[in-house]
């Protein structure tokens, strides 16, 4: 879960759509094609352009266009810059999600937050109950 | 780092990336053809030796009609597979010529598994011609056949795992 490379921030990385294509790319195939990505990003045509515009502005993925037969095939790839800086940014994501885990944990083994349902505290046993009000019968 | 360690909406871009790689994953199962084809691939393999080079019979046919066809079918496999799923998935011939044969780590058990039956199958196979039982040849041809296509869906299978694991990216 960690990755290969270190645990860095990428702040081009960061927004979800741009991690989601990231990771996607990061994945494990070579090369994947744009209604793969969009139907596995679960975003549209035009957020996916966008945004894959951007991070191959930057040099962190490579796009190839073809076509089979009339219909255009566009296919997307990690460049090893891309890989380097989404596996670092996984890999803080993954720590940042061992720390939040283990301050879950923390809180659990603290106990359990008393409810209403529970016991008083002392002090509040010598508080007077509270007695709600009749509701009103009629208006005035 | 300190305060979103406190905050569990920070979860929330890794659950959605896994469930994206669970999606992408999904979209590597081949398509119906493709499982067949790969059987003709591998029975035109394991009729190699029932080429006249080794095989002196009338029936025997020559090499390059087994060799054109396997080589046609195999590459009009990958296409169609690449084309239906929009993953290109593994190492392409000139990185295995590169880096080895089995540098593709998640394929790696099928593809030792698929090279294994590949000799085992000839040379019984072979041996088997050469006493003079093509019946039991063509038997452990058949058989051989069933293990690699069982190895190629393994192998499949074992892609689909890697791309749900995030192949070690994270």
């Amino acid at each position: 879960m960690t990755g290969g490379g270190t645990a860095k921030p990428d702040a081009l990385i960061h927004p979800i759509t741009r991690l989601s294509i990231c990771g996607l790319l990061a994945a494990g195939a070579d090369w994947v094609e744009f209604a793969a990505l969009r139907d596995a990003a679960g975003i549209s045509d035009s957020v996916l352009s966008k945004q894959s515009r951007v991070l191959e502005d930057a040099g962190y993925v490579e796009v190839r266009k073809g076509a089979v037969g009339r219909r255009p095939r566009t296919w997307l790839r990690l460049t090893p810059e891309g890989r380097r800086a989404v596996e670092g940014h996984l890999a803080w994501l993954a720590q940042l999600e061992q720390a939040v885990s283990a301050g879950i944990r923390d809180a659990r083994e603290a106990g359990p937050i008393p409810s209403d349902r529970d016991q008083p505290l002392p002090s509040d046993r010598d508080q007077p109950r509270r007695v709600l009000p009749p509701p009103l019968l009629g208006g005035t | 780092m300190r305060d979103a360690a406190r905050d569990p909406a920070a979860l929330e871009p890794l659950e959605l990336l896994r469930v994206q790689r669970g999606r992408l994953a999904d979209r590597m199962r081949p398509p119906w053809w493709y499982l067949p084809g790969a059987a003709i691939v591998w029975g035109l393999f394991f009729a190699g030796p029932f080429t006249s080079r080794s095989f002196s019979s009338p029936m025997a046919v020559s090499t390059w009609a087994i060799l054109v066809p396997a080589v046609a079918v195999c590459f009009l496999l990958q296409w169609g597979l690449v084309r239906a799923t929009g993953l290109k998935v593994g190492p392409g011939p000139l990185r295995v010529l590169q880096d080895g044969l089995f540098s593709y780590r998640p394929g790696r058990p099928a593809g030792i598994a698929i090279a294994l039956v590949s000799f085992t199958g000839l040379g019984a196979e072979a041996a088997l011609i050469r006493h003079g039982l093509p019946g039991a040849a063509i038997a452990v041809a058949a058989l051989a056949v069933a293990a690699e296509v069982a190895a190629q869906r393994a192998l499949l299978r074992a892609i689909r795992q890697d791309l749900r694991g995030g192949g070690g990216a994270a």
